[in-house]
């Protein structure tokens, strides 16, 4: 089968960030990527990104309002006729910087917020930045951005829910993404203490539906569920190496950006060859791609192309095996890995590590 | 879902933006994290929603082609992409 070419590049200007959630994406042992590429080499990337079939770039990081070059790779990428999303944390995003944004070129924003109360945003986020991220919210929607506002949900918030969705109107945002904590990482590191119980993501499901039905025509509510409480899991990345690609501060070149914390793959860099040499040729990016690595009982089973067999990462974190089944799928012989996890989470102690 | 009514002059709402993809040779409809994939009807339908109204649209296209009737396309077309979000009105 002929490789279809990638839609999306989430471009990881940077790790830094002034925010320290205890679900952060970025690797845990961050000291071995500190090394952010030139801006040169990012044009040049993007360039690549263009000509082998990328649609959309996804500035994000870390925080990528850090890079004083963020103006000059937008105008760049939309010279490259890219859609250009940023993804910020809302810290540092004034309402100058984001008018020069938007004449380089800038396309949307989605803007993150930890909790609809300041002080539980506050603490979350390890930073004073609930009122920073309210300034953010008005300045992109008043130089006519579309917005979208992502909070991230887990034990310590859920019961915030109807609030966070009553604020996101009143900041008059175009879409609230609601997303489930992915337990990768940092988050994987905090589980037992951000793991909602089953009730919990019930009700939360029964609210979000209640209000996409007032809020129809107004604001798009997008509800990420929390996988571990599925039957299947989810499609990750939309399959390996067929939808998106991630170059990560360092030139990284990843089919997902948590799969550079697996020990033992060969990680192709931009140095490694062009974009598109990496995407239709490398090692890597072929190791998943399709269905002829699965597993049983993915292999015979009737959505192996609609989930993919899952997400590789999860299947590494909780079974050591990167090719094994998602343990979050019902049919693994690995669910009680899960199941576990969530009757742990019961009793455990709601402590939290927060990022470094 | 509240009915949204198809506007009078419609323009492509604020993040969305008309491309030709030339990898895959297809006419998209670019927006915040999606995109649609055009038919040509679409994409010169899109390409009209400049500020004129709904009307002097369906007239320039008349004038483009000789067959078929394009105000059976294009009042259908322009509800759905209403519907999605995708326009707004240069009235209001």
């Amino acid at each position: 089968m002929e490789t279809p070419s990638p839609y999306s590049l989430l471009a990881e200007l940077t790790y830094r960030c002034p925010l320290q959630c205890p679900y952060c994406s970025n690797p845990l042992e961050l000291d071995r990527f500190s090394r952010e590429l030139e801006t040169d080499c990012w044009k040049r990337v993007l360039g690549e990104a263009s000509a082998l079939g990328v649609v959309q770039v996804h500035f994000s990081g870390g925080e990528p309002l850090l890079r004083d070059d963020l103006e000059e790779l937008v105008s760049h990428a939309r010279a490259e006729d890219l859609y250009c999303h940023l993804i910020t944390s809302g810290v540092k995003a004034d309402h100058e910087r984001l008018e020069q944004l938007k004449e380089a070129g800038l396309d949307a924003i989605q803007i993150s917020l930890q909790d609809s109360r300041q002080a539980e945003n506050d603490w979350m986020a390890g930073a004073r930045s609930f009122d920073i991220k309210q300034s953010a919210v008005q300045a992109a929607r008043q130089l006519g951005f579309p917005v979208t506002l992502n909070i991230v949900l887990h034990r310590h918030n859920l019961g915030q829910l109807e609030e966070m969705i009553e604020l996101a109107r009143q900041w008059q945002v175009d879409k609230l993404e609601l997303a489930h904590v992915q337990y990768a990482g940092w988050a994987l590191r905090n589980r037992a203490a951000l793991l909602p119980t089953a009730e919990m993501v019930t009700d939360a499901a029964a609210i979000v539906e209640k209000a996409r039905e007032q809020l129809a025509g107004t604001m798009e509510i997008v509800h990420v569920l929390p996988d571990y409480f599925q039957e299947f899991p989810k499609a990750c990345m939309h399959g390996w190496g067929r939808v998106f690609l991630t170059v990560s501060p360092d030139g990284a070149v990843l089919p997902c950006q948590t799969a550079r914390e697996i020990p033992g793959l060969q990680i192709p860099t931009v140095e490694t060859g062009s974009l598109a040499e990496i995407w239709f040729q490398d090692p890597l990016f072929q190791r998943f791609r399709g269905t002829d690595w699965m597993p049983e009982p993915c292999r015979s089973c009737d959505r192996r192309e609609i989930d993919f067999g899952g997400c590789r990462c999860q299947a590494f974190l909780l079974t050591g095996d990167l090719a094994a089944t998602d343990p979050v799928c019902h049919l693994s012989p690995q669910r009680s890995l899960v199941d576990d996890a969530i009757a742990e989470s019961e009793t455990a102690g709601k402590e939290l590590v927060f990022r470094r | 879902m509240t009915h949204q009514r198809e506007p009078e002059r419609p323009l492509l709402a604020p993040g969305v933006r008309y491309r030709w993809d030339a990898t895959r040779e297809q006419h998209q409809l670019l927006f915040p994290e999606g995109l649609l994939v055009l038919n040509e009807s679409g994409a010169a339908i899109v390409q009209l929603c400049d500020g004129r109204t709904t009307d002097e649209v369906i007239c320039e296209l008349e004038s483009q082609v000789s067959d078929g009737n394009p105000a059976d396309d294009v009042h259908p077309f322009l509800a759905r992409l209403t519907e999605k979000g995708l326009l707004r009105d240069g009235n209001s």
